[in-house]
């Protein structure tokens, strides 16, 4: 693949008055957003034609550095905007950018309903295992025994697998890489978008400030080399028993399959009311 | 008691129609000011029923009037229809001094002056269908009171019964009305 | 254009119907919503008709999905509605806040069951009149309009939709479970005979650069929607004229709000409504709104027959306020009454306008019933002597 120099993309997508970013140094969101920019890029996609929907969160704050339509909305609700976006002008391609608090917590019911209906979007999901603009609170996404401020002895709770979820709720594509996994992020990010209904690419992303900070990993090198600890390739995951897998993420692509998108299901749906109350032309 | 002649009627009427659920009462009601709706007469529609869908009392009230209507309940009736005993338990006080009372003469045993007749066992007879037993009860209504025109509540059956059930239905209501004549 | 209903003639119909109807005419193509007695039957209608249209109407997963989704819609176009009652209100709070902040047009509407909590969902009330205009944090305005018949509430959803999109400002149609489940006759007019208003669009790039600036000097900047290229971005973060979040700037922040508040504060002469009647002699005044509004108009005829002169104040729109309205009232009569079906809400606001030059006082009822005409003239009968 032949990689565009970053500051191509920049001039072409970034909205340089609303630079410079809020992320931290170390902070994983910026390798996302450009993995995001550079498969937009790549494909050549209409920008006039792609509308950002975001949450509240340090990841949801991407919508407003990029030079596309952009709806920064209240904390969790992100996919219930998009799905009023895109019902009411489906031409428009829609784009989740979120974090897992944010999208896991507040927002899970609207995370499994719109995987439910298989919502035409993709969603964009950086995950740091907490929520970071709040300065390090434990999320649904915190491995057990690891801390935040609000388990400061570690979390007693069982995490959410986000891919897993998306996976079970019947979305058409999920993948999840850590940010290192830059070709296999591109690519996949550059699938989904092609994808009608659900799609999720998700990325363990380094917090070195609010998670690693409290997890003895203070530096963004040191978060990524554990990701490479922690991370296993499907390919390999799906021959290894489960005490292996103890304490180790899955990566990889989860699934690819065509289900009817929303907007298809309802195209039909309006075909079949006029054709039921005798509307048909 | 004072029956309302043929020609006028009073500027205003208050009808109130009582039963249990499962009756037919609220489309009775909505038939009714369906009725004065195509006539052009002012009217108001309200129902009140209990949670089950069967068996709690079922209140279905019409306020007609040729002049704007600003009340929405009936507060003095000046009609009541019962078409049960429970219905008729719950609404006896609101029928004014000289109101109509009109029931369903086997199952309401009234304590005051009514007319009426066995709607449900008529329903059943005449049209095989003991459910068309609103529709009985509001035919001898409007031969009784003239609230509104014969016609205009045959328009109404056929615009607002179950499809399918229109023919029974405006069958029903030409029982009670002949019911209500005599 | 074919409707699934009559248009440009009358029909015997429940409120919750016309608003349906009165919503699709006034042009909205964009319905999501949650089950919830007694408005259900809003969503329902809007499920029969929208596909027919080429509308969409659909069943989110709750209330505050619901709002999400229909400010979601509007920033890509439609005139967008959901309804709701008590409960699912307080969830669409935080949305509706987001709407005001983001300058959205929508209509919602809130057929108002009695409260608090899950309360009698069936049985109508009217104490939402203080969540309808404050319940969203911060300081804010936003128009609040009660219909008291069929009829009102199939006009004033048209009027709903015409103020949102003229005003880029969410408008609630506050009505009750009486209103929302009683038939009476409405016409409703063909769309040809509707005056109906869109949302201002930019007039050209250099517009569309300020979609929350003063561009036009009527405090309303045209709306840059979705897909037509104006790259617009949109956040409830107090941001600056051209949407940049800036949240450490007090003036930025004071000009933002103040104009937001100032588009329906300083157009009350436009947005307020009203009916009187006999107030020109009355020296006792009752100040009534909704279902309640009814009631209200027989006592006060009922009075004038036993000699005593009594006025009636109908208000159609609860929120801009009318404060001098109130006060000049007040000037020329003894007595205001407020009659409303909850433990005193519009009472204060009336008790604020009437500046000391009445006296105000709350003819209260809860628990599911109207007041009756009968009620009313007992109360201020006893009260004269």
């Amino acid at each position: 693949m032949y990689l565009k120099p970053s500051y191509e993309i920049r001039d072409k997508y970034l909205r340089k008055d609303m630079l410079p970013t809020i992320f931290c140094p170390g902070c994983g969101i910026g390798a996302v957003l450009q993995y995001t920019l550079r498969a937009i890029d790549d494909l050549g996609l209409n920008q006039d034609e792609i509308v950002w929907v975001s949450g509240i969160g340090c990841s949801s704050r991407v919508p407003g550095y990029v030079n596309f339509d952009g709806l920064h909305t209240t904390h969790g609700r992100a996919l219930a905007f998009a799905t009023g976006i895109k019902m009411a002008n489906p031409d428009l391609k829609v784009i989740a950018f979120m974090g897992d608090g944010d999208a896991a917590a507040i927002g899970g019911n609207h995370l499994i309903h719109a995987i439910r209906r298989n919502l035409d979007v993709t969603v964009i999901l950086v995950n740091n295992f907490t929520y970071g603009m709040t300065g390090g609170q434990v999320a649904p996404t915190t491995p057990k025994g690891l801390r935040g401020t609000t388990a400061p002895y570690g979390s007693f709770e069982n995490p959410f697998d986000i891919a897993e979820l998306a996976v079970a709720a019947g979305a058409n594509y999920v993948a999840r890489w850590s940010v290192f996994n830059y070709l296999q992020g591109i690519n996949s990010i550059k699938k989904a978008l092609q994808k009608r209904g659900f799609t999720l690419v998700e990325f363990l992303s380094p917090c070195p400030i609010s998670f690693g900070r409290r997890n003895k990993l203070k530096t963004a090198p040191e978060l990524i080399k554990w990701y490479q600890k922690i991370t296993v390739p499907i390919s390999k995951a799906k021959d290894m028993p489960p005490e292996e897998l103890e304490g180790k993420v899955v990566i990889g692509e989860f699934v690819d399959r065509d289900r009817p998108s929303l907007v298809e299901e309802y195209e039909a749906y309006k075909r079949r009311a006029k054709k039921i109350m005798g509307w048909e032309e | 008691m004072r029956l309302l002649n043929t020609t006028g009627w009073v500027v205003k009427m208050q009808i109130r129609i009582a039963g249990i659920g499962g009756q037919g009462v609220i489309l009775a009601g909505i038939i009714l000011g369906e009725a004065a709706a195509i006539e052009g007469l002012n009217v108001v529609q309200t129902q009140d029923y209990g949670s089950q869908s069967r068996g709690g009392h079922s209140i279905a009230d019409l306020i007609i009037s040729k002049e704007p209507i600003y009340d929405l309940m009936v507060t003095k009736a000046d009609v009541l229809v019962a078409l049960a005993q429970l219905g008729y338990d719950s609404t006896k006080d609101s029928l004014r001094k000289d109101g109509i009372l009109i029931i369903d003469t086997d199952l309401v045993k009234p304590d005051r002056e009514y007319v009426g007749a066995p709607f449900t066992r008529l329903a059943e007879e005449k049209t095989g269908l003991a459910l068309t037993v609103n529709m009985v009860a509001l035919g001898y209504l409007v031969a009784k009171t003239n609230v509104v025109k014969k016609e205009s509540v045959e328009m109404a059956i056929k615009r607002r019964a179950p499809k399918g059930t229109e023919e029974i239905n405006l069958k029903a209501f030409r029982i009670g009305y002949e019911e209500g004549l005599k | 254009m074919r409707y699934p209903f009559p248009v440009g003639d009358a029909d015997f119909i429940q409120g919750d119907e016309a608003i349906a109807r009165a919503a699709i005419l006034a042009g909205c193509r964009f319905y999501a919503g949650y089950p919830i007695t007694p408005a259900s039957e809003i969503f329902e209608a809007m499920s029969l008709y929208m596909p027919l249209v080429d509308g969409v109407s659909i069943q989110m997963e709750d209330e505050i999905a619901s709002i999400a989704a229909v400010i979601g819609a509007s920033w890509a176009g439609a005139k967008a509605m959901t309804a709701t009652s008590g409960p699912g209100f307080s969830l669409m709070m935080e949305n509706l806040g987001y709407a005001i902040m983001t300058e959205t047009p929508l209509v919602l509407v809130n057929v108002q069951r009695s409260g608090p909590s899950t309360g009698q969902p069936t049985l109508a009330a009217q104490g939402d009149v203080m969540q309808a205009i404050w319940g969203t944090h911060g300081d804010h305005s936003l128009i609040v309009l009660t219909p008291a018949t069929v009829q009102e509430a199939f006009d004033m959803t048209i009027r709903a939709f015409n103020l949102a999109e003229k005003y880029r400002t969410p408008v609630i149609l506050l009505t009750d479970a009486e209103v929302g489940h009683m038939r009476e006759r409405v016409y409703a007019p063909h769309p040809d005979e509707l005056e109906l208003v869109c949302r201002k669009l930019p007039a050209n790039e250099e517009e569309a650069k300020y979609p929350f600036g003063d561009v036009h000097g009527d405090l309303v900047p045209p709306m840059p929607i979705f897909g037509k290229g104006h790259r617009t971005y949109v956040t409830g973060l107090t941001h600056d004229e051209r949407g940049r979040p800036k949240t450490v700037d007090a003036e930025i922040h004071e000009r933002l709000v103040k104009r937001i508040v100032g588009k329906i504060e300083n157009n009350k002469k436009d947005i307020i409504d009203y009916e009187t009647y006999g107030l020109e002699d009355a020296d006792i005044a009752i100040v009534s709104f909704g279902i309640v509004a009814r009631s209200a108009m027989r006592a006060v005829k009922e009075l004038r027959k036993e000699g005593i002169n009594a006025g009636l104040l109908k208000l159609n729109v609860l929120w801009p306020f009318d404060f001098e309205l109130i006060e000049k009232i007040a000037e020329n009569v003894d007595r205001i009454y407020v009659a409303e079906m909850n433990l005193g809400q519009l009472y204060h606001m009336v008790k604020e306008g009437a500046n000391g030059k009445a006296k105000v006082e709350l003819i209260s009822r809860i628990g599911g019933e109207v007041h009756t005409p009968g009620e009313i003239v007992e109360r201020i009968k006893r009260d004269l002597r």
